[in-house]
């Protein structure tokens, strides 16, 4: 007998020490693991800016501004005609702090006009605070914003303790009564209660959910400890930032600083009176007090709340009077789960996972800067869930069930803009934009035609192709014969026609005059790393891409021959915002000016007059975009890619099991391309004239030199000295004479520049 | 348009048309306009950028051109300062590609394109490429004259 209770108290004793390791080494060790947080680019406002005031308001209020009248702190803008006073919320950028601050933004005719702050004086800039897009997440999605005791208003704490603790500054980690009470709901079926703070945070810190008496003493043993090795205050804020306040779908919103930013739009510090209690009220249940799903529930429980903090001493009577009355004030929910743009965030999580171990991304609370436009985002996810919607309904080309893909990305920087893996946009699984490997059918041919014209004395806009029969022979390989989409041979067609109509036959004889390889070489110089089979039925696109790999080909055409990676990042820092790594915009001149001008206006032929014609229903033609269209093998896939002055865009469609279709790049993807560029009126494409390139009138009819006599003649770009030097019959004296001026115009002026050193 | 003035010039000048005598006659066709001046937007950081890159502050003053850059792509002064701090931060191949880049949007302005000539030669020597940076010199050179 007493050898058994030696036992058990040495048990017990051996027991209690191994808890106290536990907890020691655990609460001390433990930090919280804190998300990476996610950005999109911030919006610059400045004078000259295209957009449109409805867009920066709905920019505001997806940063949770309110619109309000002109008063009180930050966070709000009020709306007048032609102009928007918006008070800045601080923020801290990756190059320091930007402080609260008043701004009046003036609009015109879809422009910002001006920019004043709150004196009236003219400002450069104004840096909104880019939009939260997601996180990286720790185990179990748990997200949370750390705060200090000091910065949670006192009538939360004493709220809380008036409802969940009484005594907590005065037991000692657990209370006899509400011992007694839980004892007694294990035994019947009761809600289980009674818990003190430190109970509760022992429960979430260390313990598995289960019911059961040799759980409730471990847990109140555990609570002992802690009382015993940490001051109130310590517990309490970690408490704080523990307790879980419910859920935005996948993500689990844990901490009173997230909990307000969450529910109320607002820093803890900011929490009035009625929306403490609230939050209050929902930590015992927070799925049965949801505000949003059971507001009248959550309103008596808050009401609750509040009458326990006034009879408890927590809130005065006349706070009390002034909360009880008021409406829930939830924000509105903009409900984005753990990422509202699952298939960019991907992009970023891989483009991070180079520099940075997997398990900092998830814990350290680093802050990620992207380059995501949220317009361009949602032009991009809108214009092709509703087009496929469209194509489901009518079955044009095929089946309902049409997937898309689509990327858009600044044709400067690379930077990408826009990521879109598949018409569900919300969708966190396979993204096409990034992992869908397709033929791009004639979407190479602008490598073909870029290698020619790099030779200029033998290639230029207007060099006959022949587009009659051809086969292409090659030892241990079955002949290969390609064929036109109409089915029709063309004879010779100038080089710009034979891209712009995208003939097959023209663009196989060339490539293969011109030798597979080298236009390869060319490929890959474009940005394109996959391997490429050497034969010749790679020229017409008989390569597997994925869009994003498609976006980085046609950047290098683009930016004028400077490749540029694609990069989904601007900066990281720390949770402090303490400069991390940046990733800073490379280029590379791969190509030299002149052929990727010529290349360049021969695609805006292709839309001007060629198989992208369709464009002109969506945008003016002063827009000049340069383009391709692309159809494979049995119309299985469509492509689109183009770019504007300031955007690049590549659409795909086509079946995720690769199965024939009626589809075409210009009936298909166009359209896409097209209603998501009209919706971000995009700028015109100029472009950078090399100064080895002249424009000569050229007679349509010869394809010799021609001027005002010669109907329909057209300026055509030549690389110096490539130009035929033959005039056409319809070309008069008076031609010669008019270029002549021109040229001693031209010399005139070189000469006054070097007289004045200009 | 540029039919008009030139025919405009045959009215107004002679008929034999080589006339080197630099008449008050209207301004030549533009050639592709060149990138106005800044705006105050752009201005502003072009000038925290130097401010930046004298102290040495160089990724800082990088930021502040990219920054500058999403606003006017198009400023060839703008990839001009970006070559000149990649060069100091011995970024050398991104210094001559970026003032390449700077050449395709310099248009007429021969100063500017002197200069970029310039930079491409530093760079190129900096790398040990002599013969390159000779070329470079050349260019700037012939592009002042």
């Amino acid at each position: 007998m007493r050898f058994a209770l030696l036992a058990t108290v040495l048990a017990a004793a051996g027991f209690t020490l191994y808890l106290d390791i536990r907890v020691r080494s655990e609460f001390e060790g433990r930090r919280f693991a804190l998300p990476a947080r996610i950005y999109a680019r911030p919006l610059e406002l400045h004078a000259g800016l295209r957009i449109a005031q409805a867009d920066v308001e709905e920019e505001l209020r997806r940063l949770g501004y309110r619109e309000a009248p002109p008063e009180g702190e930050s966070g709000w803008f009020s709306k007048r005609d032609n102009s928007l006073e918006v008070a800045l919320r601080p923020f801290v950028f990756w190059d320091g702090r930007q402080p609260a601050k008043r701004v009046s933004v003036f609009f015109d005719q879809g422009k910002v006009d001006a920019l004043r702050d709150a004196g009236g004086a003219e400002l450069a800039l104004a840096r909104l605070e880019p939009l939260p897009i997601g996180g990286i997440y720790p185990a179990g999605n748990e997200d949370r914003v750390l705060v200090r005791l000091g910065e949670v208003p006192k009538h939360f704490v004493q709220a809380l303790i008036a409802v969940e603790d009484r005594s907590f500054f005065s037991h000692a980690g657990f209370d006899p009564r509400g011992l007694a009470r839980a004892v007694w709901s294990l035994t019947s079926d009761k809600v289980q209660g009674g818990s003190t703070i430190t109970q509760q945070l022992v429960k979430n810190f260390f313990l598995t959910p289960e019911r059961t008496l040799e759980r409730k003493l471990t847990e109140l043993v555990m609570a002992v400890l802690l009382e015993i090795h940490y001051g109130k205050n310590e517990i309490l804020e970690t408490y704080l930032n523990e307790i879980y306040f419910g859920q935005d779908r996948d993500r689990a919103i844990h901490g009173v600083g997230l909990a307000a930013q969450f529910y109320f739009g607002k820093e803890v510090q900011h929490l009035g009176v009625a929306e403490s209690a609230l939050l209050v009220a929902m930590i015992r249940g927070p799925a049965h007090y949801d505000p949003y799903r059971h507001p009248q529930r959550a309103l008596e429980r808050r009401n609750l709340v509040l009458r326990e903090a006034r009879d408890h001493g927590g809130i005065t009577l006349e706070e009390y009077a002034g909360a009880r009355g008021s409406p829930l004030g939830v924000a509105r929910k903009a409900g984005m789960g753990t990422t509202p743009y699952p298939a960019f965030l991907q992009l970023v999580h891989r483009q991070l996972r180079r520099d940075y171990d997997e398990a900092d991304l998830r814990s350290e609370g680093l802050r990620i800067f992207t380059t995501l436009d949220p317009r361009a985002q949602d032009a991009a996810e809108t214009a092709l869930a509703k087009r496929l919607a469209q194509f489901d309904r009518e079955r044009r080309f095929g089946q309902p069930g049409l997937e898309g893909a689509v990327v858009v990305t600044d044709p400067q920087s690379g930077e990408v803009q826009a990521l879109v893996g598949g018409r569900d946009a919300r969708y966190r699984g396979y993204n096409r934009a990034l992992d869908a490997a397709r033929p791009v059918g004639s979407l190479l041919k602008p490598a073909i035609y870029l290698t020619a014209l790099s030779d200029p004395g033998k290639y230029t806009l207007l060099t006959p192709i022949d587009d009659g029969p051809f086969v292409w022979k090659s030892r241990g390989a079955p002949d290969w014969q390609p064929a036109n989409y109409d089915r029709k041979f063309h004879g010779a067609v100038p080089l710009r026609v034979a891209l712009a109509q995208s003939y097959n036959v023209a663009a196989a004889r060339l490539g293969t005059d011109l030798g597979v390889e080298r236009v390869l070489d060319n490929v890959r110089r474009l940005g394109v790393e996959r391997p490429l089979r050497p034969f010749a039925s790679t020229l017409l696109g008989a390569v597997e891409m994925s869009p994003f790999e498609v976006a980085q080909m046609y950047q290098t055409v683009a930016s004028g021959g400077f490749r540029a990676p694609l990069r989904a990042i601007r900066e990281v820092t720390t949770q402090e915002g303490r400069p991390l790594t940046r990733y800073p915009l490379a280029i590379e001149q791969v190509f030299a000016p002149e052929p990727i001008y010529l290349l360049s206006a021969a695609m805006q032929d292709v839309v001007r007059e060629g198989t992208a014609q369709g464009l002109a229903r969506f945008l003016p033609a002063e827009t000049a975009v340069a383009g391709k269209t692309g159809t494979t093998d049995e119309q299985r896939d469509a492509w689109f890619a183009g770019f504007t002055g300031d955007r690049l865009g590549i659409v795909w469609l086509g079946y995720d099991d690769n199965r024939a279709a009626r589809l075409s790049g210009a009936a298909a993807a166009l359209p896409i391309w097209g209603d998501m560029m009209a919706a971000l009126a995009p700028e015109a494409l100029e472009l950078a004239k090399p100064e080895r390139i002249e424009l000569v009138w050229i007679d349509p009819q010869t394809g010799l030199r021609g001027g005002v006599s010669c109907p329909g003649a057209t300026e055509v770009p030549f690389v110096q000295g490539s130009a035929p030097s033959e005039r056409a019959p319809c070309s008069g004296a008076m031609d010669a004479a008019v270029e002549a001026v021109e040229k001693s115009v031209v010399r005139a002026k070189s000469w006054l520049e070097r007289l004045f050193g200009r | 348009m540029r039919y008009a003035i030139a025919i405009v010039a045959l009215l107004a000048g002679c008929a034999t048309p080589p006339s080197p005598e630099p008449e008050p006659a209207p301004e030549p066709a533009a050639p592709p306009p060149l990138a106005p001046r800044e705006s105050i937007a752009v201005a502003g950081l072009l000038e925290t950028a130097r401010t930046d890159a004298a102290a040495g502050k160089l990724a800082t003053a990088a930021a502040s051109l990219e920054r500058a850059l999403r606003i006017e792509p198009r400023n060839p002064r703008l990839w001009q300062e970006l070559a000149r701090v990649r060069l100091k931060q011995g970024q050398y191949a991104q210094a001559e590609s970026v003032a390449a880049r700077s050449n395709s949007w310099a248009g007429e302005d021969k100063a500017l394109r002197a200069e970029n000539w310039r930079l491409i030669a530093e760079s190129r020597r900096a790398r040990g490429d002599t013969e390159g940076a000779q070329a470079a010199s050349e260019a700037a050179e012939q592009t002042r004259r």
